[in-house]
């Protein structure tokens, strides 16, 4: 690599966005275009493309090619396998690379297949032999490589695998030309309606990158006092989490929990109010920095690895270290 | 053919059948296991003393094979204790003399057994519970296994899978210790009906590694007595291994009258007599697990076999209370299902009639010459231990003749005494986390993990009974008998105390099931994989 010029066809990079913001697989991709050679075009296919059209020109590329229509606001394969094709078929380039993303897993194969061409999907490198291109593609779950070397005329539909090229590794410092490819889409062909984007299974907190974490047990009795513990995380600027009992009784969601059964945190202050310190807490909070206790207990376990421990009633102490705080 | 329940019986009736045909000729039969653990032999905890006959009879060539059953049992001691004195028996008991045996891991033995059964070509399928008994009319015709991806609140979560249909000609139910589906079976068909009822007991088990020098490997250790009083049925055993490993453990019976009694306690009680602490002082607890163990004997082994389906191992009974040893007549009874379901296959009948020849097995073969001959004497023991240890050595003499023949019995949760009002008074003992933990950091050493976002698998049918009722009648036992602090009476809101359910604690012993005093209490598997991950044990 990179391979004799006889061989380099125009490549045409599929990138890939949503509501205008690039996904950054496609870097991996234009950087497998810069290691195959040859001229160099980056399709962006959508609506409302121009921040995402000036990020791509900044590649060494030849050309950024904007394909703007409000049919293709929200990806829909048959909008999107319109569009192409017709890019496609005008630009004629040798090879077509796309990022390997559950989006080109849903259109590309039909995209190809109106081509006339199959897709070579989920590669992980490119080689040149005998002047020719030749992919890398794993096989019986990555038990084998096979080489596969496209025959015949292109356009070659090829889709490289995530983490198979680096991002960071495609060249920049081009200004590439941009220019707007019209197409026409029959907005009433496209037979698919999506609906509004949603995420099934929504974590509100990341505990694990918080910096500082108040953490109630038992020992705050009823879900009327946690005002108290949020209290004292506002004016901590910490974010509020628990032990079992109090998500087990639905006081506080599931995704604040602290533990074995739960997440795992490392953040630089942990404050335990009312917490005994049973063995399952214990691991999902050891590697803090600094550990302030609050427990009536004077034997709990919490004491035990806590590098401040107040002995005392958390509804005595806490409104101490708010008011203490608050000066 | 379908197996349900990957343990000593499941897997030697599962290898078994895949086997036989080389002695018996014909076409090999397709034959999968299913197995709630995450892993081969994560749930499976025993003491373990190891008679190695039925491996034999299993696999002739078990220790070229490398079967992890390497430590000979090189003495025996018994020791009736007190408070703070140990007396030695003078002769060992030929029943709990163990020349010959082992001292093992069950649960190595069953992840090795596993990997023979897999390479036999058996499908085994681990993280999997059989959750129902499917039948077509009055014949068993395989089983569910459980959704998985529930919520809490019983929603479909994004990662939901509905439970498969896994049909079969023959299921063998190997699901242990008050098995869930044994139990359903048992309860449907009237398996019992004059039978004894089945008398349980709890073990509590923790792997230590204590300083070289203590016991020698292959040391075996019984004491009865303290912390017991006389008219209870238990006692504490150490098994050493080699480096250091110790397995100390202690088994109560799940018939004790005492509501205010707590097995774990008792087992804490245990390790701080002389005998025990000495034996630990400056080692480490490494492991712990908690198991409850079928002790009622031979007449209370219900019907094994009906239409399309034969019961094997713990779930059937097969125990010898008197050796306190079930691994090789559990295996025993999987080798016998085997050939009767193998049998009936390839006469293309399966049917209750056809399958009785496993009961015919049971009673020509190795299981009736050991089990009958002690048929009385764990209900001898229901009279206390002096009882039930003259009763032991008669039965030796006369081959377990009595007068009455069964000797009466009653289900251990019916002899529960009620508390007149309020908490009954319940023996504390000091927690170091060195000797003596609590149930929760026990629990920690289980390995248990279950999802917590799924439905309790812990169904209690009425839970104002634990509030009324049982409050006052028994004092909630369930937050006592649970060796996993699973059960907790907490303060509710609206004043009094209402019953939380830790599941996601739960070691699978079963013994809520077992003492539940109003039988309300019901074990099903929870999404398959949780539980305890067993190591060594």
């Amino acid at each position: 690599m990179p391979m004799p010029s006889s061989a380099r066809p125009p490549v045409l990079v599929i990138a890939e966005q949503r509501a205008g913001s690039l996904n950054p697989v496609t870097w991996e991709t234009v950087a497998a275009a810069q290691v195959i050679g040859g001229p160099i075009s980056v399709a962006l296919a959508g609506a409302g493309l121009a921040g995402a059209a000036t990020e791509l020109a900044s590649a060494d590329v030849s050309e950024v090619l904007v394909v703007e229509d409000p049919a293709l606001e929200r990806y829909t394969p048959d909008g999107f396998i319109a569009a192409l094709a017709q890019v496609i078929e005008r630009e004629r380039p040798g090879l077509v690379l796309f990022p390997h993303t559950y989006q080109t897993r849903d259109y590309a194969p039909a995209l190809a297949s109106r081509l006339g061409r199959v897709l070579i999907p989920d590669c992980v490198g490119a080689t040149a032999r005998d002047g020719g291109l030749v992919l890398l593609r794993p096989m019986f779950q990555g038990k084998f490589v096979a080489e596969v070397a496209p025959a015949g005329d292109g356009p070659h539909c090829v889709s490289f695998q995530i983490g198979a090229w680096r991002a960071d590794a495609a060249a920049r410092g081009g200004a590439a030309a941009t220019r707007a490819v019209p197409v026409t889409i029959d907005a009433a062909a496209i037979r698919q309606r999506p609906e509004e984007p949603f995420q099934e299974a929504k974590q509100a907190v990341d505990l694990t990158q918080a910096e500082r974490i108040v953490a109630v047990g038992r020992g705050i009795k009823g879900q009327e006092h946690l005002p108290l513990a949020q209290e004292l995380a506002r004016s901590l600027g910490a974010e509020l989490a628990a032990s079992r009992p109090i998500c087990d009784s639905g006081w506080l969601p599931m995704d604040r929990q602290i533990g074995s059964s739960g997440q795992t945190v490392s953040p630089k202050l942990y404050v335990a109010l009312g917490i005994s310190g049973a063995i399952q807490h214990l691991v999902g909070m050891k590697g803090a920095r600094t550990i302030v206790a609050v427990n009536k207990d004077a034997d709990a376990p919490i004491f035990e690895v806590a590098d401040y421990g107040i002995v005392g009633d958390l509804f005595e102490v806490v409104p101490a270290l708010v008011a203490a705080l608050g000066e | 053919m379908l197996v349900v329940g990957g343990g000593p019986a499941g897997l030697a009736a599962a290898y078994r059948l895949a086997t036989r045909h080389r002695t018996v000729g014909g076409e090999p039969p397709v034959v999968a296991v299913l197995e709630k653990s995450r892993e081969p032999g994560a749930h499976m905890l025993s003491g373990a003393v190891l008679d190695p006959s039925a491996l034999a009879d299993l696999m002739p060539d078990w220790q070229s094979r490398g079967a992890p059953v390497a430590v000979p049992v090189t003495e025996d001691r018994i020791y009736f204790l007190t408070e703070r004195r140990r007396i030695p028996f003078p002769i060992t008991p030929p029943p709990l003399r163990n020349h010959g045996n082992y001292v093992i891991s069950l649960n190595r033995l069953v992840r090795w057994l596993a990997e023979q059964v897999e390479a036999a070509g058996v499908d085994l399928f681990a993280g999997f519970a059989g959750a129902e008994l499917l039948y077509e009319g009055d014949r068993v015709v395989g089983v569910r296994t459980g959704d998985r991806g529930v919520d809490r609140e019983g929603n479909r979560k994004a990662a939901f899978e509905p439970g498969v249909d896994i049909r079969a000609r023959v299921t063998v139910l190997a699901d242990g210790v008050r098995g869930n589906l044994t139990k359903t079976l048992v309860e449907r068909f009237g398996l019992d009906d004059g039978r004894l009822p089945q008398v349980y007991a709890v073990g509590i088990k923790e792997l230590w590694e204590v300083p070289s020098g203590r016991l020698p490997a292959g040391a075996v250790i019984h004491t009865m007595g303290y912390p017991l009083p006389h008219e209870q049925f238990g006692g504490g055993f150490l098994y050493a291994l080699p480096d250091g490993a110790l397995s100390v453990g202690f088994v109560a019976g799940l018939d004790y009258r005492d509501p205010g009694f707590d097995p774990h306690t008792a087992f804490q009680r245990f390790k701080r007599h002389p005998l025990v602490a000495d034996l630990l002082a400056g080692g480490e607890m490494v492991r712990y697990g908690a198991k409850a163990l079928p002790e009622g004997g031979w007449h209370a082994v219900p019907r094994c076999h009906v239409d399309g389906a034969l019961i094997v191992g713990d779930a059937a009974g097969f125990l010898n209370s008197m050796r306190l040893k079930g691994i090789h007549l559990a295996m025993q009874s999987g080798m016998a299902a085997a050939d009767a379901a193998l049998e009936a296959v390839r006469a293309n009948d399966a049917s209750a009639e056809r399958l009785a020849q496993y009961a015919a097995l049971v009673e020509s073969g190795p299981i009736r010459r050991e089990l009958h001959p002690v048929r009385n004497v764990h209900q001898a023991f229901a009279g206390g231990l002096l009882p039930g240890l003259l009763y032991s050595g008669l039965s030796l003499v006369t081959g377990g003749w009595w007068i009455r023949d069964p000797m009466p019995a009653h289900a251990g949760h019916t002899r529960l005494r009620r508390v007149a009002g309020g908490e009954p008074a319940a023996a504390a003992v000091p927690v170091d986390r060195r000797l003596t933990f609590d149930k929760l950091t026990n629990v920690h050493y289980s390995g248990t993990r279950h999802d917590e976002d799924q439905p309790s698998h812990l169904l209690v049918q009425d839970t104002d009974i634990c509030r009324t009722r049982c409050r006052e009648e028994y004092g909630n036992p369930c937050t006592r008998f649970c060796p996993a602090a699973v059960y907790e009476m907490v303060d509710a809101e609206a004043g009094g105390q209402r019953l939380q359910i830790n599941a996601s604690n739960c070691v699978h012993c079963k013994t809520c099931d077992i003492m539940d005093p109003y039988q309300i209490i019901d074990w099903v598997p929870p999404e398959g994989g949780g539980g305890p991950r067993y190591e060594g044990m």
